[in-house]
């Protein structure tokens, strides 16, 4: 092994890719979409609301008080902009109707020991009662309480909850802060676990095309009497991988800016909140590309063309997606038999594990079991792969048959 | 510092129940042109590719320049059958690419390339793709490609394949100057003029085994028939020598019967007082050597 010559050729390999039509497409597009949605969004919901304001909440308008309990008029100067007092409901009824006001409040007389307020509007979907109850509430509150507490106090009973939320583990330590931790400790992971599979499959069909590419083209040979078919695996193993995780840090940094860095916050929480389970995602991570990615370049090696090489990958791929059909059954309960007996299978594995990992405390036997089947593959899968892609890189014309894969197998 | 470019012993090589090469024994001397020559499927591709441990030997010990096949990647140049260069890079992307997978540096490479490219008439072509070359044009950049590191050995499948005749020339010139500059080169055929005008040394294979090697020469001696060839032609009426007698361009090849010797012969002709311009031993053209051989098996 030459790591010179596999650098080379990592390097030859990442250059010719980056620049592809394909691959530039392909990765700006998600953050094209992103931005699209953005624009889109931003777009639509200015729109709404603007049409929500005109049809719903006018707010010009203010709403109409009718205090029988006389404990909220005069009204404070700080409301006047908000409410208005009416002496009685006919009154009220009629501004309403001439739509001088956007709803009325009548505060019976018995309030102080029921509470009752009865709202009035125009048509029930407006349903401007319910969504300024919260300034009806302030009002209310204010009402009741000036002159009888200091302004701090009142300040702090209209507005009486700042909330931090803090969860404790088995142990009473603190673990972090209340919605954002499910975010952190379930939902990234999750987000994580799928970009971390899509890339990994986005490297091994890079890796696919260009070794089918090679032979396709017959430059295979020449290659092959610089370098031994190992280095050539390796090299572009690593060259095609560095092209993968471009993509990921292309999608991950587009969505940083467009979500204008919560998207690196959640990201940075989980690498902080969960290192442990951080570093083995990254470890699926890096022996499910080493494992599909010499999969597919035997597979790239041995079709006659890139269609029949993608069919014949498509294997491999399948059983990487299998774990996806059983989804249900991990919901339920990620360490069921089956999930489990997947997570020790090595092509299923990475992606199993990647989806068990963030929903429940997986057992520690099956990280390290799936780790090792998993170590004892690659070296496995890589020298059957060398093998085979020796054997067919060389057969231009006909697609090998099992009988000869295995021949080529069994033989030094 | 070993003494063959190339040693061969008792090489067999068997894909699945098909024996391409068997029982094969060659070397090849430092500083020699070197021809591989054989029907289609007599195991020529086969041989070089172990050679050039593309493919591993099933039997028998092979060293290229002293080592194990493999060990002396830097140092060999190889032309492969199957061939073909990266479409969509441009001519000096790919020789350069393919110069450092060789262990050299970008620079020397690319000086190198623009050198190689100037010699066999594609200057002006360096920063077009390959896409874009003719087929002749491609079996050059090819030829390049496999001499880019200046390699003490040169091994080409089948370098005049798709070639006009002027390019044909320009190729048979770049072998010359290689050997001129001390390489060797090992070439395989089935264009046994130029083979003749080119090997020293060949080997003919025929299923998977050696039927002929050694010098071009001495080949050539041991297959010469017992004839002459002679001008101006003369009529051969009523000698008892003459077994038969051909017309070849303006001269006449003379066969003589087999306890003749052409030394006497020539006597009887002088002392008849014939007039004779030209008087040479004949000898038999590669092509029907071949031939002889690989249908006499
Ligand atoms: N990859 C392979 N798998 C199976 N058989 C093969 C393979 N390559 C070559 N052979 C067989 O081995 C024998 C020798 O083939 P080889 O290509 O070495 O011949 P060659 O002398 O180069 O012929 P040509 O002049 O046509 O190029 C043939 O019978 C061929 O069918
Ligand atoms: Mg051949």
């Amino acid at each position: 092994m030459r790591l010179d010559k596999i650098a080379t050729i990592a390097w030859h390999e990442y250059v010719v890719n980056v620049r592809r039509i394909g691959f530039i497409f392909v990765t700006l597009l998600f953050p094209a979409l992103g931005l699209l949605g953005l624009i889109a969004a931003g777009f639509f919901s200015g729109q709404m609301l603007s049409l929500a304001r005109s049809q719903f909440v006018p707010p010009a308008k203010p709403a109409g008080i009718v205090d029988d309990s006389r404990l909220f008029t005069p009204i404070a100067s700080v409301f006047a902009k908000g409410f208005v007092a009416f002496d009685d409901e006919e009154s009220a009824k009629r501004a309403l109707l001439a739509e001088k006001i956007r709803a009325y409040y009548v505060i019976a007389s018995d309030y102080l020991a029921t509470g009752q307020v009865t709202a009035y509007t125009e048509n029930i979907i407006s349903g401007s009662a319910s969504t300024e109850s919260g300034d009806l509430r302030t009002f209310l509150v204010n009402g009741l309480l000036t002159g009888k507490v200091n302004d701090a106090t009142l300040t702090r009973a209209t507005n009486p909850i700042k909330l931090d939320l803090v969860t404790l583990d088995s142990k009473g330590n603190r673990q972090g802060g209340g919605s954002f931790s499910f975010i952190a400790g379930f939902v990234a992971p999750y987000i994580f676990s799928i970009l971390l599979f899509v890339s990994v499959f986005a490297a091994s069909g890079y890796l696919l095309r260009s070794v089918s590419e090679e032979k396709e083209s017959r430059v295979i040979e020449i290659i092959l009497s610089s370098v031994s078919p190992t280095e050539l695996l390796a090299g572009k193993v690593i060259g095609l991988g560095a092209l993968g995780l471009t993509q990921v840090i292309v999608w991950l940094g587009s969505g940083f800016l467009l979500s204008g860095g919560i998207g690196a916050l959640v990201a940075g929480a989980v690498v902080l909140l969960n290192p442990g389970s951080f570093v083995v995602a990254a470890l699926y991570f890096l022996l499910g590309y080493l494992l599909y990615g010499s999969l597919m370049a035997a597979a790239g090696s041995l079709g006659t063309s890139m269609r029949e090489s993608q069919q014949i990958a498509g294997l491999f791929t399948f059983c990487a997606v299998i774990p996806w059909f059983f989804y249900g059954v991990l919901l339920a309960n990620p360490n069921a038999l089956l999930p489990r007996v997947l997570s020790f299978f090595p092509l299923t594995a990475p992606t199993m594990m990647m989806l068990r990992l963030p929903m429940s405390e997986v057992p520690l036997i099956d990280i390290i079991g799936s780790l090792v089947v998993l170590l004892i593959s690659i070296p496995i899968a890589l020298w059957a792969g060398a093998r085979v892609f020796r054997m067919g890189l060389l057969m231009y014309g006909k697609r090998p048959a099992v009988k000869e894969i295995w021949r080529a197998l069994r033989n030094a | 510092m070993a003494e063959y470019a190339i040693q061969v012993e008792d090489l067999r090589k068997v894909y699945g129940d098909v024996i391409a090469v068997d029982q094969l024994d060659f070397q090849v001397g430092r500083g020699e042109i070197f021809g591989m020559l054989g029907p289609n499927g007599a195991g020529k591709t086969t041989t070089i590719r172990v050679l050039m441990d593309i493919l591993k030997a099933d039997a028998g010990t092979v060293r290229v320049l002293g080592g194990a096949p493999g060990a002396a990647r830097e140092r060999v140049g190889y032309l492969p059958e199957e061939r073909g260069l990266y479409r969509g890079l441009r001519l000096d992307e790919t020789l350069v690419y393919l110069g450092r997978l060789k262990g050299m540096s970008v620079a020397s490479a690319r000086k190198r390339a623009a050198a190689l490219l100037e010699q066999v008439g594609l200057a002006e072509w360096s920063r077009k793709k390959a896409q874009d070359l003719s087929r002749g044009m491609h079996q050059k950049l090819q030829i390049v490609a496999s001499i880019i590191h200046d390699p003490a050995l040169v091994i080409l499948d089948e370098p005049f394949q798709g070639l006009d005749p002027v390019n044909s020339e320009v190729v048979k010139d770049l072998i010359r100057d290689l050997r001129a500059h001390g390489k060797t080169i090992v070439l395989s055929a089935h264009e046994m003029s130029r083979v003749e005008a080119l090997c020293e040394r060949i080997l003919l294979i025929h299923h998977g085994r050696a039927v002929l090697y050694g010098a071009l020469a001495d080949i050539k001696k041991q297959f010469a028939p017992n004839a002459i060839e002679i001008a101006p032609p003369l009529d051969w009426q009523g000698w008892a020598e003459v077994a038969r007698v051909e017309a070849r361009d303006r001269k006449q090849v003379v066969y003589l019967q087999p306890h003749i010797a052409p030394r006497d012969f020539l006597k009887r002709i002088l002392e008849q007082g014939l007039f004779v311009e030209q008087f040479a031993l004949a000898t038999m053209p590669l092509e029907q050597i071949f031939v002889t051989v690989v249908k006499g098996e």
